[in-house]
């Protein structure tokens, strides 16, 4: 974020560099609950070798953590430009040349968040009008896991298509160093 | 259809659009243009499956074992200790990458988390010492597959789900074969470096009182692994389970080194979200690609393939050697087992050969695929530690240990007993 | 015969299992096709080829995503759980009885498909009970008290709790090794698989109750697709599909379950392979009597308050009368 604050302070740097804070509070949030996902499994198996027997569900509750912390890290690694993009052909265009493929880029993540949104409302809309629950003793109701879910797949959406419009204003600024930091490759590879 | 998605993979691949928008994209098109059904109506539902995964929890787990491992500076003791072993040879540190990616690849089952980790310490490195960079980094992407080679593994827990092996079996199977494709990593090192010294960098030696004393360095490693693997075997966890016993004994570790803080666990977690969420997004665009590519017929036309080209035991064994290989270039590797194991396995089996020595085979394969362009993700991730340099580095520099590893096939056809004498005992 | 050209796509069950290999994909791949003189034809794949959790075929289905769909009917009770009632534990200890179970519970089953998913019912067949392996001396349905056993599903769960052991779950292929290091000392498959995953090797008894039920797999179709066909059509499906599939999983059923016994106990022919050595422990009076009780006691009381309506009367008065057994209305 740091080349953000040199490059730009205009409105659209600010809004991105505040959405990569908000991605990380919830990235740590996402943290802590895969820590607590460990401690639980640990309980599981402290308690499968003493006499007072399993808790059961681990395996169960462990799927659910995984959903949400991959969803909802999605956003997470957009703003930490994580994702993975092969440059080959990008890292020998000049730098206006290299905006635009980011701009495709974003856009494209924001496509595809989009249309998995859209989808994923009626897999959960399905989970509501069913009233379903897990076949497991927990009987976990599924509304609870997959709105979690839902959510991080809203959340990128609406993450990407901030980010597009902030890239779009600094494009048509001519600021293409700021549409680098917000939405290049993770890794400046540079010409050959 | 193969030949429309191979090359539309490209094509969106050299937009530089992310890989994992890139094979939703894939799947929407083999939905559009060669399936008469509406697939995309099942895309929420094989997207939440995909995810909600027990036993990809275990990607996480191994992430963030190996984040914490590299912060409480363990993974570079360990990298330095090896180097005062190793550094000999021809090649020097790059037998050090090696090295420390098959002592990692004992405590994690994932072999993206292995380079990650290793790549983390190793990489910076490259470049102060004035190695070749494409061999170097070449090392580390390969000797980074390792992890789901030598136990314990993902994707061998995949492999004994999906045919119904048994999994602690398949994990003693892997080790022979692991190691010795550590041996022969370092041999094509030290055999390329003797004829071209200008690759490796300066020879440095050291006194064996330093190996000595950096032989303590190993012993966090060493413990990692008996409590991981060693839980498995005492029945105390299941394989899954294992690495969250893994994660609780590296904080452990790094506290007995004091190298636990409120800031240190803050970024080993924001590492694992980032890692996580940058493999998860490639995985989940794989399976649903995977789900268009089986419901067009990709299973039909292999069985149909396999079924009536009419060869022998051997004959039909190479040709899905020869399938491996190449789905391997474009195909993500959790995805790529699931897609072909129903098929594949049984034809196997049914030839008479052994589903143990089948998975570790397989296994070598799936290794290959993980560093061979253009969707391979340890190539991804061991790019992603640089902090210049292109991809084709990386791609280039892993060509000598591809071809060990299909020294590793021959080698595993020829005599099965490489993988399978640890567990005829059993 | 005055058919219309018609082609489905079908999504069959486990491909790893019997039931796919020699039952699903002929049918639906070759006699079908074959005895509609070319009229019918079929793209088939099955639900984990494609990466799609059994739970999720008949959703699905609902959607149109493919024409017809076979899952475990246990696997989608997440969606419906009155579909429950199909797959009792305990109730059906041969294949001769579970036929009887499942065409009694047949026009419930066909009712659910159709209000739940949106489905015609077209069959319903048996995979093999789902058996106990134990790796400890287990005599009779009693002595399960105290052990850890291996099930899935919630009616299993209860069962287990009410007979004072403890439930597991954990994945198949974790079972062997769990097995042998006494992580568990009991798990639940069908025979047959028990036998090919090589089970017998880290289990002594084998206990032929069926704990886990039959997990009956239900075939159905996309009710606007069922709707789109001729009534000739409709017809000539019904009757292949019962006489050239059902039938047939049925009659081998009997000799499968026998088969695979024989294969793990080494009493009688095994033609699967080597036979292993297992100690049988067959279901007793008392055992049949225990089972009883658990189930209307506790099992059937608390699915029938998950089911609600009037489900609770319905499987009274059709699987409950077969086997007698009889559940208190919520
Ligand atoms: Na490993
Ligand atoms: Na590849």
């Amino acid at each position: 974020m740091t080349d953000i604050k040199m490059a730009n302070r205009s409105g659209p740097a600010r809004l991105a560099a505040r959405l990569g804070r908000i991605n990380r509070i919830i990235a740590i949030l996402a943290g802590i609950a895969l820590l607590a996902t460990v401690a639980l499994i640990l309980l599981e198996i402290v308690l499968r070798q003493t006499a007072i027997g399993s808790i059961g569900g681990s395996d169960e509750i462990s799927g659910y953590v995984m959903a949400g912390v991959a969803t909802w890290g999605f956003a997470y690694a957009l703003t930490e430009r994580a994702h993975v993009r092969i440059d080959i052909l990008q890292s020998r265009l000049p730098l206006p040349g290299k905006g635009l493929f980011d701009l495709l880029a974003l856009a494209s993540v924001f496509a595809i968040a989009l249309t998995v949104s859209i989808h994923a409302w009626d897999v959960l809309g399905k989970t509501l009008a069913r009233d379903s629950h897990a076949n497991t003793p927990l009987a976990t109701p599924l509304w609870i896991p997959q709105s979690i879910w839902f959510g991080g797949w809203v959340w990128l959406a609406i993450v990407a298509v901030l980010l597009l419009a902030c890239i779009t204003v600094l494009i048509a600024e001519r600021e293409w160093e700021s549409v680098r930091a917000i939405a290049g490759g993770g890794t400046e590879t540079g010409e050959l | 259809m193969i030949w429309s998605v191979s090359f539309g993979l490209l094509a969106l691949l050299a937009l530089s659009l992310p890989v994992g928008v890139v094979l939703f994209l894939l799947g929407i098109g083999i939905d559009t243009f060669y399936s008469p059904f509406p697939l995309i109506r099942g895309l929420g539902q094989i997207v939440y499956s995909s995810s909600d995964s027990f036993l990809l929890i275990a990607i996480p787990f191994f992430v963030l074992l190996g984040e914490i491992l590299v912060r409480a500076g363990i993974a570079e003791r360990t990298y330095k200790s090896l180097d005062a072993w190793f550094s000999w040879l021809p090649g020097g540190l790059v037998h050090a990458n090696i090295g420390t990616a098959t002592l990692f690849s004992a405590t994690s089952g994932s072999s993206v988390a292995t380079a990650a980790t290793v790549a983390t310490v190793a990489m910076p490195q490259a470049d102060r010492l004035g190695y070749d960079p494409r061999l170097f980094a070449g090392a580390v992407a390969a000797g980074g597959t390792l992890g789901i080679l030598i136990p314990p593994s993902i994707n061998l827990i995949v492999y004994g789900f999906l045919t119904e092996t048994s999994v602690p079996r398949l994990f003693l199977a892997g080790l022979v074969p692991g190691l010795l494709m550590a041996v022969g990593f370092m041999a094509v090192t030290a055999l390329i470096c003797a004829k071209r010294p200008h690759l490796g960098g300066p020879s440095r030696s050291f006194t064996w009182r330093e190996r000595m004393s950096g032989l303590r360095h190993l012993i966090p490693i060493g413990l990692l692994f008996g409590v991981v693997v060693g839980s498995i075997y005492r029945g105390w966890a299941t394989p899954t389970e294992a690495a969250a016993i893994g994660v609780a004994m590296a904080l452990v570790i790094a506290a007995f080194y004091q190298s636990v803080s409120f800031s240190m666990i803050t970024e080993a977690l924001l590492g694992t979200v980032k890692s996580t969420a940058m493999i998860m997004f490639v995985i989940v665009g794989a399976y649903f690609l995977n789900y268009t590519l089986a419901a067009a017929g990709l299973g039909r036309q292999l069985t149909d393939l396999l079924e009536n080209l009419g060869l022998g035991a051997y004959g039909t064994l190479i040709v899905i050697i020869f399938l491996y290989i190449v789905l391997g270039f474009f195909i993500e590797t959790l995805s790529l087992m699931i897609a072909t194991i129903p098929i594949v396995v049984p034809i196997i089996s049914g030839l008479g050969f052994d589903k143990v020595w089948f998975g570790i085979l397989m296994i070598v394969l799936i290794e290959m695929a993980l560093i061979t362009p253009p969707v391979g993700l340890n190539l991804y991730v061991v790019q992603g530690a640089r902090t210049k340099g292109s991809l084709t580095d990386v791609m280039v520099g892993v060509i000598p240990y591809v071809v060990v590893m299909l020294l590793m096939v021959v080698a595993l056809v020829l005599v099965p007993d490489l993988a399978l004498f640890l567990t005829n005992g059993l | 015969q005055n058919l219309d050209d018609t082609s489905l796509s079908v999504v069959g069950s486990w491909s790893s299992l019997p039931l796919d290999k020699d039952f699903e994909r002929p049918f639906w791949t070759k006699t079908l096709p074959a005895d509609s003189q070319g009229k019918v034809s079929v793209q088939m794949t099955t639900f984990d080829q494609m990466g799609v959790k059994g739970g999720d075929v008949f959703r699905m289905l609902s959607d149109g995503v493919f024409d017809v769909g076979m899952t475990v009917g246990d696997y989608v009770v997440g969606d419906a759980p009155e579909l429950e009632g199909l797959d009792v534990p305990l109730v059906a200890s041969d294949a001769d009885t579970e036929h009887k179970v499942i065409d009694a519970a047949r026009p419930m089953v066909a009712d659910i498909m159709k209000k739940r998913f949106g489905a015609k019912l077209l069959a319903i067949v048996p995979y093999p009970p789902q058996v106990v392996f134990c790796n400890a001396d287990v005599k009779s349905l009693r002595d399960l008290k105290g052990k850890k056993v291996r099930a899935s599903g919630r009616m299993a769960a209860i069962l287990l709790e009410k007979l004072g052991a403890e439930g597991i779950t954990m994945s198949f292929s974790e079972v062997p090794g769990a097995l042998e290091r006494g992580v568990i000392d009991c798990a639940v498959t069908g025979a047959g698989s028990g036998y090919s995953a090589g089970w017998w090797e880290s289990s002594t008894h084998l206990l032929t109750l069926p704990l886990g039920g039959w997990d009956p797999v239900i075939t159905a179709m996309n009710q606007d697709k069922w709707n789109g066909l001729s009534p000739a059509m409709q017809s000539f499906l019904e009757t292949e599909i019962k006489t050239k599939f059902e039938d047939k999983v049925w009659a081998a059923a009997g000799d499968a379950l026998s088969g695979d016994v024989a294969c793990l106990t080494g009493r009688g022919e095994c033609k699967a392979g080597k036979p292993a050595s297992m100690t049988l422990v067959e279901p007793t009076k008392q055992d049949e009597a225990l089972a009883k009780k658990v189930l209307t006691e506790d099992v059937l009381p608390d699915w029938a308050k998950r089911a609600g309506g009037d489900w609770a009367k319905r499987w009274n008065d059709s699987v409950g009368k077969v086997v007698g057994v009889s559940v208190a209305a919520p």
